[in-house]
């Protein structure tokens, strides 16, 4: 069986075989054996290498958090409907990058302003939460197309605060 | 054979893991206790933990556990007579620890003027040269002009080190490499003073490069006794905060650590100082050492001094203020093995440690020999965005330090927080790192190794075996996997093959 999840944002597909007592598992290029079995409602245990890892899953809305090794993840599954991904809306594709607050907080200061170019990681917006000044920065170079909120606006999680024309696609 | 109670009841003037901690404290002591809560935190642990809790505000920390009006009626109402203030907040607020001692509740920490003195950075610096005690250059003034901070940069020479004059915590600094950083340095120093202590002086200090960050615990009696408990390390930081701690420190002789005990005791006695307090110092690679400051309040950390020393720092603190001699003395004590504190933070290391709120959908805590667990939070509940991200502190303690790193890693991957972003992943991968094996652990530590850490998706293995737990659990439980082939698999969204997110029950292959 092939999955398709996407992985913190990414796309990604795996496959799993069974085989014997176990599964192949099969990423690109990777290819590895495992035992895999349930031991909870919310702990799967996976044996490869020799090693035995205790996997965390829980769930909320359409998101699967998985934790390996203290790592966690992000996974969804692609919405059928959508002929991309589940961020199939992503309007990066258009070559639109859409900064958003990754936490909520007050926007305490704008570094750029629209038409400006920018490099790549340049600060675009400075935003204070749990009492810490956050840098919000530009994952890729382009041109500040729009700028959405002002200093002293309080933002959510995932408000979009900036939008990036970016160079290359 | 119940020892009579030191104090009728202790109010804590805190939140999270630092209030449990001290709850805990007062309990073991048979001391009842009062939380205090904002509304953001009535469903927290330490409101459910304490005997008693009272609401004092709203989730604004200026409108709550930064009010003090509203603590001491908090106390008043309860009938506390003591206040113990955690670290943050109003732990080394000096006019709080004048208000309790007018308003006759005993302050669980040092008096209002040794306080004042070591608060006040620059002051202290002041005093510490007077004492002989070795301080790292710098410009003294806190208000000065834009023109001044340039003309003393210029002096110390760059890079200089913009801080809080009533700093701590990380907050309120900054690096200037140049004349061109300083400006923005000082003004974005000065905003997060402001919002964080409420003051928004700032000073100057050469910034010594790549260093190692070593504190020494003390504690001293209201008789004149004063002991140090020796070193703690916390080298290992992100954004000027500590992120792991340890003890002893891979870095220090048995010279360096007595030559420095001995002026780490000499610091607190030129500052008049009393109760639990951290002198913090810079150790350079030449093996010169610094004065930093005097940390004047229970620290983070803590509990690696707990472990190597054997002693309850929250429960001296209280026996102290209560009046208490200390009862120790310095040839008696030692370090025995080795500890590590790894911190957890509601923070995505892999996006430049920005905060991380929302609800814990799974927790799953570690446990076994050597291990210890200080957390203030529980599963269900929502990481507020009003506070500190700390959400609990992960300390182990073991014969030597290799065994300790090991005891980490496997503690670590123990500890699931489902539902935010933690440090956990990212810590598992310091403690197992060469260089931080080898003890190679100064302030750039992280910087150094880890700038990139995460950020490779494609060759992850964990990601790899997360996609595939899955996956597994997706493909309809164990024992029956659908072999429905390539093109079926991809219109087909696993989820909700599920149902409901359920995991099928017992597997009946061996692992």
């Amino acid at each position: 069986m092939e999955f398709e999840f996407i992985v913190d944002g990414f796309p990604a597909r795996i496959g799993l075989e069974k085989k014997g007592d176990g599964f192949v598992i099969r990423e690109g290029e990777s290819v590895f054996e495992a035992g895999i079995r349930t031991v909870a409602p919310d702990e799967i245990a996976v044996l490869a290498g020799g090693r035995r890892r205790r996997i965390f899953l829980a769930r909320r809305g359409d998101s699967i958090f998985v934790s390996v090794d203290g790592r966690t993840y992000t996974l969804e599954t692609p919405r059928p409907d959508s002929g991309r991904s589940a961020s199939g809306d992503d309007p990066s594709i258009e070559g639109i990058l859409r900064v958003k607050a990754p936490m909520p907080g007050k926007v305490i200061k704008i570094a750029v302003a629209e038409g400006e170019d920018v490099r790549k990681n340049q600060t675009l917006v400075i935003v204070e939460a749990m009492k810490m000044e956050n840098e919000i920065k530009s994952a890729a170079a382009g041109v500040v197309k729009k700028i959405h909120v002002a200093v002293g606006d309080l933002v959510d999680s995932q408000k979009p605060l900036v939008e990036v024309e970016t160079k290359t696609l | 054979m119940m020892e009579p109670r030191l104090f009728r009841k202790i109010l804590i003037a805190n939140r999270g893991e630092i209030a449990v901690r001290v709850i805990r404290a007062c309990r073991e002591m048979g001391i009842p206790s009062v939380a205090v809560y904002s509304e953001a935190d009535a469903e927290s642990l330490h409101v459910r933990t304490a005997d008693e809790a009272v609401p004092i505000g709203p989730p604004p920390a200026v409108e709550s556990y930064l009010d003090m009006e509203r603590i001491v009626a908090a106390a008043r109402q309860t009938g506390a007579e003591a206040v113990h203030p955690g670290y943050g907040f109003l732990a080394e607020n000096s006019e709080f620890a004048r208000r309790c001692e007018k308003e006759g509740l005993v302050f669980i920490g040092p008096r209002s003027e040794a306080m004042e003195l070591v608060g006040d950075k620059v002051r202290a610096r002041r005093a510490m040269e007077k004492a002989g005690v070795p301080v790292i250059p710098g410009f003294n003034a806190v208000q000065g002009s834009a023109g001044e901070y340039e003309a003393a940069a210029r002096k110390l020479g760059y890079p200089v080190m913009v801080k809080a004059s009533a700093g701590g915590g990380g907050k309120g600094m900054r690096i200037a490499r140049n004349a061109e950083d300083l400006g923005p340095a000082v003004d974005a120093g000065r905003r997060e003073a402001r919002s964080a202590f409420g003051d928004d002086s700032v000073y100057l200090e050469k910034y010594i490069e790549d260093p190692r960050h070593i504190e020494f615990q003390v504690l001293a009696d209201n008789h004149g006794r004063t002991v140090h408990l020796f070193e703690r390390e916390c080298s290992i930081q992100r954004r000027h905060q500590k992120i792991l701690e340890e003890t002893p420190s891979p870095a220090l002789s048995p010279e360096l650590r007595r030559t420095m005990g001995e002026t780490a005791v000499k610091a607190i006695k030129a500052a008049n100082y009393n109760n639990a307090g951290t002198v913090e110092f810079l150790l350079d690679a030449g093996g010169r050492f610094y004065f930093l400051e005097v940390n004047a309040r229970l620290q983070v950390e803590h509990p690696v001094t707990e472990l190597t020393v054997g002693l309850d720092l929250v429960q001296r603190q209280i026996r102290i203020a209560a009046g208490e001699e200390l009862g120790l003395n310095q040839e008696e004590l030692r370090q025995r093995g080795h500890a590590i504190e790894c911190r957890i933070y509601a923070e995505d290391p892999r996006n430049g440690f920005l905060p991380s709120s929302g609800r814990i959908e799974l927790l799953r805590e570690p446990a076994g020999p050597g291990i210890r667990l200080d957390s203030g939070i529980s599963e269900g509940w929502e990481v507020p965005v009003y506070y500190d991200p700390i959400l609990a502190k992960l300390i182990v303690w073991a014969e030597n330090r290799d065994a300790a790193a090991r005891r980490m890693a496997a503690a670590l991957e123990d500890y699931a927080i489902l539902g935010i972003q933690t440090t956990i992943g990212f810590l598992h991968d310091v403690v197992g790192h060469a260089e931080f094996l080898a003890g190679r652990t100064t302030t750039s530590f992280i910087a150094r190794n880890f700038e990139a850490w995460g950020r490779d998706n494609e060759n992850d293995e964990s990601r790899r075996l997360a996609m595939a737990a899955a996956a597994f659990a997706a493909s309809g439980a164990t024992g029956r996997p659908r072999d429905t082939g390539r093109a079926a698999a991809k219109t087909a969204t696993p989820w909700i093959s599920l149902g409901r997110w359920r995991i099928g029950g017992g597997g009946s292959h061996g692992v």
